[in-house]
């Protein structure tokens, strides 16, 4: 099943040309890595699917679940089941993490949570990540560590269970036993979801094995390969790509 | 000086800047209207007592106006023992005036909540904390969306002692609050928070006045308005530091979530420092709602009017974050909390 199908697509933020022509598929099950410098477009392509009001699609067609984005406003997205996780998610002050997960929990399922039932899920999925209960009363990412944000961001895409999961730079900020720990998370979100990693580092793909890797470079997929390819440009930079 | 013998406020004083008196008067400014009584009920264990508000001595035309609609007083003694206090106000009628006069020593936790579908009420609280004491205070106005509200607030603070001080502004349409703290003696200290929430043409008027009057004397006010539809919010602090009142610290934020074009947000800090060897500080800052704060919650599946309903609720929760007394601070989050949940559209 597609996921999400990206043709030909042009991306723009205040008129200017960020994503130039960038066409992509990504089935159920399927975990695609995107790699590239600073700039080359990556972050953006995940903020455009996800609905940005700052990015403007220029041209190109995006579907998501076999209808066209522009059918979902970005909270419909989300509950149909793509989650982004966030490079710089906002703090949002005086709003409790405990509070924020169950209400966001609720509205993506469109259902009242009963409460021991919630309770026991999110336990066993700050279990799984590691993360101490001491949490659900902090305000949202307010005064959070950069480690700590991910995996905030990681827990939120446990319980939302979504279908598409775009991670821009998930692994950013993570020490190697959190890095182990979420992507212990991503795994087990990718067995029933397509994936689409956006990063700059091969030590996030030892732990998340790609099924296809593709280098970005000035808003376009100038290469595309299997987890090889991610190596090769660990190893020799982006530079061969422009040759 | 009665209240015919006062001089109508002008406009250019800092007081009456934003709400000349006539618009917060309940009718023509030359009359004083008949008034019922604010009904008061409690759960605290222990005496009402009548007295009577005098204002002899006063050149304040709210005051003296209230008192001269109305003059009954309850006096009511809090022989703190870390109890609860909760007091419910209760304004029907078409004009209601109460006055409260609050004597609190030892620790203890007042809760004020005025509510009703009263046209105008007057309302007059004085408090003093006596030395070596703790006091947490929290006020609700949950006045019904017809209702005008003038409010005065005395408070002394003695010798080593605290007034913890909340306050959530929901009710009402116009509102005209005047809050006057003296901290009398050594070591007093004062921290006040104060949460406005406005909607459609809601006016929340906020004068908050602050007096060091000896050394070593501690003041914090923080001030949260979030203001929506064509609702306007004024937030006007005055700090007095006198020429004795060395070792004073004494800080004022106003922080102000505009939620629509039309919604308008005033806050001015005013400083008048005496004394040299103090710490007085102040800001203020007017903001939108944060487009990438709304965008997150977007993402997490929240509808339009939820995000911006649980930005608000987090914006205004967090003005009580710097109060200690757990109690006040938990009743104000809950009250606030049910107030935004019932008016989330979708």
């Amino acid at each position: 099943m597609e996921v999400l199908k990206i043709s030909d697509l042009h991306v723009s933020v205040d008129g200017t040309p960020i994503i130039n022509g960038i066409s992509l598929t990504i089935k159920k099950g399927e975990i695609h890595a995107i790699m590239g410098r600073n700039g080359a477009g990556k972050s953006t392509l995940a903020n455009v699917v996800m609905g940005h009001p700052a990015y403007e699609i220029t041209s190109g067609d995006v579907s998501f679940l076999g209808k066209p984005l522009d059918d979902y406003e970005v909270h419909q997205r989300a509950r149909s089941g793509m989650f982004l996780s966030f490079q710089y998610p906002p703090s949002i002050p005086g709003v409790q993490v405990g509070n924020f997960l169950k209400k966001s929990v609720a509205s993506v399922r469109d259902q009242q949570l009963k409460a021991r039932e919630f309770r026991k899920e999110l336990n066993g999925a700050m279990e799984q990540l590691e993360m101490d209960k001491s949490f659900l009363s902090r305000y949202v990412n307010d005064g959070f560590s950069g480690g700590e944000k991910k995996r905030l961001e990681t827990l939120q895409m446990l319980l939302l269970k979504p279908q598409l999961a775009l991670l821009d730079e998930t692994d950013s900020g993570l020490d190697i036993d959190a890095l182990r720990v979420v992507s212990k998370g991503i795994n087990q979100i990718a067995e029933d979801a397509g994936c689409l990693i956006i990063t700059h580092y091969q030590r996030l793909l030892d732990l998340v094995k790609p099924d296809f890797v593709h280098a970005m470079i000035d808003g376009k997929i100038v290469k595309s390969g299997g987890p090889e390819l991610a190596i090769k440009l660990e190893e020799n930079g982006y530079d061969w790509l422009e040759a | 000086m009665t209240y015919f013998d006062m001089e109508i406020p002008s406009r250019s004083t800092h007081l009456w800047r934003y709400t000349p008196w006539k618009r917060i008067h309940p009718s023509k400014i030359e009359l004083i209207p008949t008034s019922d009584e604010i009904i008061l009920d409690h759960d605290g264990n222990f005496d009402v007592k009548d007295g009577i508000r005098l204002t002899e001595d006063s050149t304040d035309i709210s005051r003296v106006f209230l008192s001269e609609c109305n003059s009954k007083m309850n006096v009511i003694e809090i022989d703190g023992k870390g109890q609860l206090v909760n007091i419910n106000l209760i304004a029907n009628g078409e004009t209601t005036v109460g006055h409260i006069d609050l004597k609190c020593k030892g620790e203890a936790t007042i809760i004020i909540h005025l509510s009703g579908s009263s046209s105008w009420t007057g309302l007059h609280i004085s408090g003093t904390v006596e030395k070596n004491s703790s006091i947490g205070y929290a006020f609700v106005n949950e006045l019904e969306s017809n209702s005008k509200l003038l409010r005065c607030e005395d408070w002394d603070v003695h010798r080593d002692s605290s007034l913890e001080y909340g306050e959530l502004s929901i009710g009402g349409f116009r509102n005209k609050t005047d809050i006057r703290t003296n901290l009398c003696d050594t070591n007093s200290s004062l921290n006040q928070t104060v949460a406005v929430y406005g909607i459609d043409s809601r006016h929340d008027d906020h004068h908050m006045e602050i007096r060091h009057l000896v050394k070593h004397t501690d003041s914090s006010l923080t001030m949260n308005a979030a203001c929506g539809g064509r609702s306007h919010s004024i937030g006007t602090g005055q700090l007095f530091i006198a020429e004795d009142a060395n070792g004073s610290n004494a800080g004022q934020v106003f922080h102000n979530l505009l939620l629509s074009p039309d919604a308008r947000a005033d806050a001015i800090p005013e400083l008048e420092v005496l004394s040299d060897e103090v710490s007085a500080a102040h800001g203020a800052a007017s903001a939108p709602i944060d487009k990438e704060q709304f965008h997150y919650l977007l993402s997490r599946g929240f509808s339009p009017s939820h995000a911006e309903s649980l930005i608000v609720e987090g914006f205004l929760v967090n003005t009580f974050s710097s109060l200690r007394n757990k109690m006040i601070s938990d009743d104000l989050k809950t009250r606030l909390k049910i107030h935004l949940e019932c008016g989330i559209k979708g």
